[in-house]
């Protein structure tokens, strides 16, 4: 990133490389619609280099980059005006990642159902943890809250997740 | 063997290629915070290098008089501070602690009020009227109009060096920076200001606090606005 910052397209195309991919994934997860993630992540790249000077070496990129998607996110949910529109998309039920550790839980498809059923809040959190590795202070500091609350958050998601997994199995059986 | 990296679309590394020039690396938001604090003091000073201090500080002491401003002048530095958090996409503060310290400057701006107030009750200290009274509507509009001019002053600077900052919330954000402005402002009005009655004091300079947290809140809303329409132009 400071490479970048120094004027090195290189950097620039390394760190699309890096990030792009889950990226996208995340933004796949908030807007509910995977061709809806293509617009953002671009969207997110073209405000990372507009705002590259505000980024501050301190803090790690991955995390910057992430909120810097969440926000782009926001901005444009809140200029459409479709959020409604993309709630209910979500029984689309599109490319959401699936999490490692419910992997032996069920089928893919029904662990995308077990997230889609959380609430946003948890499912953020959950994922953001679980799929992306952050931390529970990386999370705070995207999502504007308390390190133990992102804990709570993404360990009651999992909690919910198991149990409606559960529902489905035994739904099915 | 072939590289299987993802690669930016066409039109997004043209767009990256016209604007490569070098870029200064962001402060942290305390060392931002602070770096505001020389030119907050400076305009929150210019009142008092126009009219010296106000008549009753003998009455009132160095603490209620210096003391209380130095506080309240800290605590709008650490209103920016907060404001410089909520906008940084990767270090945002918790909600709690955002809306504490909103709370929290409400609490001292008017508890000092009051305190002063309390010690030095409005009557004999009167440096204003004398052989040409001033009416206290004019002293209402010349504070309250001074004090917000001085910190849309403050927030025009804050915007600037804040241009390039990535706030979720930027009318929360401008919120915070123009609550700072007015805070840091009121510190030296506070101590200027020759009509020092609790109705005055409270109205007019109250007044201009909550001017300037609306004019910076508008402010932030223009610039994540302006950015939004910036963004959504896709190369």
């Amino acid at each position: 990133m400071i490479r970048y910052q120094g004027g090195s397209l290189e950097a620039f195309q390394e760190i699309y490389a890096q990030l792009a991919p889950a990226v996208r994934r995340y933004l796949s997860h908030l807007a509910g619609r995977s061709e809806t993630a293509d617009d953002l992540l671009q969207e997110t790249f073209l405000q990372m280099h507009r705002s590259r000077a505000a980024y501050n070496p301190t803090y790690t990129v991955r995390p910057w980059v992430f909120g810097l998607a969440r926000n782009v996110f926001l901005m444009n949910r809140r200029a459409a005006r479709r959020w409604a529109q993309v709630c209910e998309s979500r029984e689309d039920l599109p490319e959401f990642p699936v999490l490692p550790e419910a992997e032996s839980l069920g089928s893919r498809d029904q662990i995308r159902r077990g997230i889609a059923s959380l609430s946003a809040d948890q499912a953020e959190a959950l994922l953001l943890h679980h799929e992306w590795g952050f931390s529970f202070e990386e999370i705070a500091g995207m999502l504007g809250i308390s390190a133990a609350a992102a804990r709570a958050r993404a360990s009651r998601g999992m909690v919910d997740l198991r149990a409606a997994l559960n529902n489905l199995l035994r739904a099915r059986t | 063997m072939m590289d299987r990296s993802p690669k930016p679309p066409e039109a997004l590394m043209r767009a990256v290629a016209q604007d490569l020039k070098p870029v200064k690396p962001s402060q942290r938001p305390l060392r931002l915070a602070i770096e505001t604090a020389p030119c907050a003091l400076l305009a929150s000073s210019l009142i008092l290098l126009a009219i010296g201090i106000r008549g009753d500080s003998g009455i009132l002491g160095p603490l209620m008089t210096w003391g209380a401003s130095a506080a309240q002048f800290t605590l709008a530095i650490v209103l920016i501070w907060v404001a410089a958090h909520e906008s940084t996409p990767a270090g945002r503060l918790p909600k709690g602690i955002v809306y504490s310290a909103a709370v929290a400057a409400l609490f001292v701006v008017v508890a000092i009020t009051l305190s002063t107030f309390w010690i030095s009750p409005v009557g004999s200290t009167l440096r204003v009227g004398g052989p040409f009274p001033v009416p206290p509507w004019i002293m209402d509009l010349v504070c309250g109009i001074g004090s917000t001019a001085a910190g849309g002053i403050l927030i025009l600077l804050f915007s600037w060096m804040f241009r390039n900052s990535l706030a979720i919330r930027p009318t929360v954000a401008g919120a915070l920076y123009g609550a700072g402005a007015g805070v840091a402002i009121n510190a030296g009005w506070r101590i200027a200001c020759p009509f020092p009655t609790l109705r005055h004091a409270l109205g007019a300079h109250g007044t201009a606090i909550i001017a300037t947290v609306l004019l910076g809140a508008l402010i932030g809303r223009l610039l994540g606005n302006r950015r939004l329409h910036i963004g959504s132009k896709r190369p």
